[in-house]
């Protein structure tokens, strides 16, 4: 304990020592933002889908435009299916309620297999940290549903980013985001019309 | 030889139910007991009461984080004893060695919330699967696959929203790692569109088939003193 | 814009990944799953060198250092391994004979001529304590050994509150309970220490043996000079 800083916050929690910014199990964590609901997951997923709708039709395009090659290839075809696929199913969770889906523009980012692979790291991982973000919002149904997603995005980052020869996993643990922060970092990629 | 996975056999000598803690807050006697059959305790155990108690909240989400610390010692060990005996190589070495520093990290995370509570670290016999690079990559694949799927099985049962906030966070980094070695051993990075949890019993019975969390001590045989 | 709750803080603190700093000092050692016959070299028909038990004489979990590792012809993975021996001896044995690995970062001095032990970790020197030795007749092996246990069964004045049990064999009866084997233990004549007094153990002051057994891992390295 001697070689970590004690804050004014970790002295006021008590008890065991921690680095800086752990929760000791002495005083029990027992936040709730506000209270999971079935009208709260209903939100959350309206906004797991917009991303969904905009993955699967961001590797549609790219697809189409026919400038992937070998393994780039695949992960496009295999990726957007599982863009698709997740799409249905939260489709098919939401009923009548399900927004369509909207148009999005992705203007020629497709035309260059480079542009491509970089803007599918940056989809891919500012789904997964929205994903992360609101997850602990959601009733333990709805979260035990949408964590077979949550991995699964999590296994398409990190295959893009190894083909491009980026580092698949460069932290020990993955950063959440706000479905705000989510939301401004997809409208500057311009897609959204 | 060394050994492969050995996937008929039992936990023979309760090392792992002991590593992994007690299931539902019963122990491996009760299991052979029979006394879950019939099964009333265990509904009541499993089942999530509006208004749980703040102690046994605490109890229960300190039983999960243990269950994670006992799986994150698995692999922290495993990487960490691939990477002492030198037998990897390029791409997966850098695999080897980046995937140990995360376990590691995770292992300090965890015993430092736990404290005095933190299960102690199991010893392992690895048998050869740190020892080659098939072995290695084989093991590597199971032990990722495996720990995607049992924080997706405890995630709905932490009731605590920040020790779940963290718990889904090393989630998605072991789905990183899963892709990864899955990709360096020549398999698709991702089975499909959907990955399935795997309970806490099952994944303790996934761990005991390998034999890789073994006793130090034995009542019946010399004394141990290592 | 999404009316969702921001995300909750971790309850876990996850710091920076954890490299492994090289370790110039790591030693791996395993116990034997079973009796087993070490051999010159790494292949099932190599003559055999030295028959282990899975047993020491004391009765505790027989071990070995790891020295390296190879493959056979057929892919069996044998164990360079550092054996119970007079001076020093390595043998190969079948990766199967073995169970878990365990690492020290320790490593034990014993200079005949100074008289002193000395415990090094991590190439640093963290304890000193005057020894008696064997005496002339019956002398302390020098050699590559190792500690193969720690005992508090034997807690009789004349052994101390502890004893290590060493791979060094003796050419000569040791004081060592089962004979032949280097103890290291402490004494009912402390005043004798340090000195050439006994039939090949390594002897130690009470309070110094105790004072080392807090320090000294099983599976240490142990070099007597």
């Amino acid at each position: 304990m001697s070689d970590r800083q004690l804050t004014r916050a970790s002295l006021m929690r008590g008890g065991a020592a921690l680095a800086a910014g752990g929760v000791a199990l002495a005083t029990w964590p027992l936040t709730t933002a506000s209270a999971p609901s079935a009208k709260q997951d209903a939100e959350i997923l309206r906004f797991a889908l917009t991303v969904e709708d905009l993955q699967a039709a961001f590797y549609a395009d790219a697809i189409k435009r026919a400038a992937l090659k070998g393994e780039l290839l695949e992960f496009a075809q295999t990726v957007g299916g599982h863009e698709r696929a997740h799409a249905a199913h939260i489709r098919d969770l939401l009923g009548a309620s399900a927004p369509k889906p909207r148009r999005f523009d992705f203007a020629d980012t497709n035309a260059d297999a480079k542009r491509f692979g970089a803007t599918a790291i940056q989809i891919e991982e500012v789904g997964l940290a929205a994903y992360n973000g609101a997850a602990t919002s959601l009733t333990s149904e709805a979260l035990a549903d949408a964590s077979r997603i949550v991995s699964v995005e999590a296994r398409h980052v990190s295959w893009i980013r190894d083909i491009v020869g980026e580092t698949p996993a460069p932290r020990a643990a993955d950063r959440p985001i706000s479905a705000k922060e989510a939301q401004a970092a997809l409208a500057r990629t311009g897609f959204l019309r | 030889m060394e050994r492969d996975l050995r996937l008929d056999d039992i936990d023979r000598d309760g090392a792992i139910a002991d590593a992994l803690g007690t299931m539902h807050g019963h122990t491996r006697a009760d299991l052979l007991r029979g006394a879950l059959v019939g099964g009333g305790a265990l509904l009541a155990a499993c089942a999530a009461p509006a208004s749980a108690s703040a102690a046994s909240s605490r109890a229960r989400d300190a039983s999960i984080l243990n269950f994670a610390l006992t799986l994150e010692e698995l692999q922290a060990a495993f990487y960490t004893e691939v990477e002492r005996n030198r037998v990897l190589r390029g791409e997966l070495k850098r695999q080897a060695d980046t995937v140990g520093g995360h376990e590691r990290a995770h292992v300090r995370a965890f015993r430092d919330v736990l404290g005095s509570k933190a299960i102690k670290r199991p010893h392992f016999d690895f048998g050869g699967a740190t020892e080659g690079s098939d072995a290695f990559r084989r093991t590597a694949v199971a032990f990722e696959d495996l720990a995607v799927a049992a924080y997706k099985g405890q995630a709905p049962h932490i009731r605590s929203r920040a020790y779940l906030a963290s718990a889904l966070a090393i989630h998605s980094v072991e789905a990183r790692h899963a892709a990864w070695i899955r990709r360096l051993a020549g398999k698709p990075p991702v089975a499909g569109p959907f990955d399935e949890p795997v309970s806490r019993p099952a994944a303790t019975r996934i761990v005991a088939r390998t034999h890789f969390v073994v006793r130090r001590t034995s009542r019946k045989g010399p004394r141990f003193t290592g | 814009m999404p009316d969702i709750p921001a995300p909750a803080r971790g309850g876990l603190a996850i710091g920076a990944p954890e490299p492994l700093r090289a370790d110039p000092h790591a030693v791996q050692w395993a116990p034997l799953r079973r009796a087993a016959v070490a051999r010159a070299a790494p292949s099932a028909h190599a003559r055999a060198v030295a028959r282990l038990g899975s047993r020491t004489p004391e009765n505790t979990t027989n071990l070995v250092l790891v020295l390296g590792r190879a493959r056979d012809p057929h892919g069996g993975l044998w164990i360079r391994a550092r054996l119970p021996a007079r001076r020093a001896q390595t043998g190969w044995l079948p990766r199967s004979a073995l169970g878990g690995y365990e690492e020290v970062h320790t490593r034990l001095v014993v200079d005949r001529a100074r008289l002193t032990l000395t415990l090094l970790r991590n190439g640093r020197a963290v304890f000193r304590a005057p020894v008696g030795i064997g005496r002339a007749a019956t002398p302390t092996p020098a050699g590559a050994f190792y500690v193969r246990d720690r005992l508090t069964r034997y807690a009789s004045p004349f052994y101390g509150p502890v004893a290590f049990g060493t791979s060094a064999q003796s050419a000569t009866l040791t004081d060592w309970p089962a004979g032949g084997y280097v103890g290291i233990h402490g004494t009912d004549q402390p005043g004798l220490v340090p000195g050439r007094i006994s039939h090949g153990c390594i002897r130690l002051r009470n309070a110094d043996i105790a004072r080392l057994a807090r320090l000294l891992p099983v599976g240490t390295p142990l070099e007597i000079r």
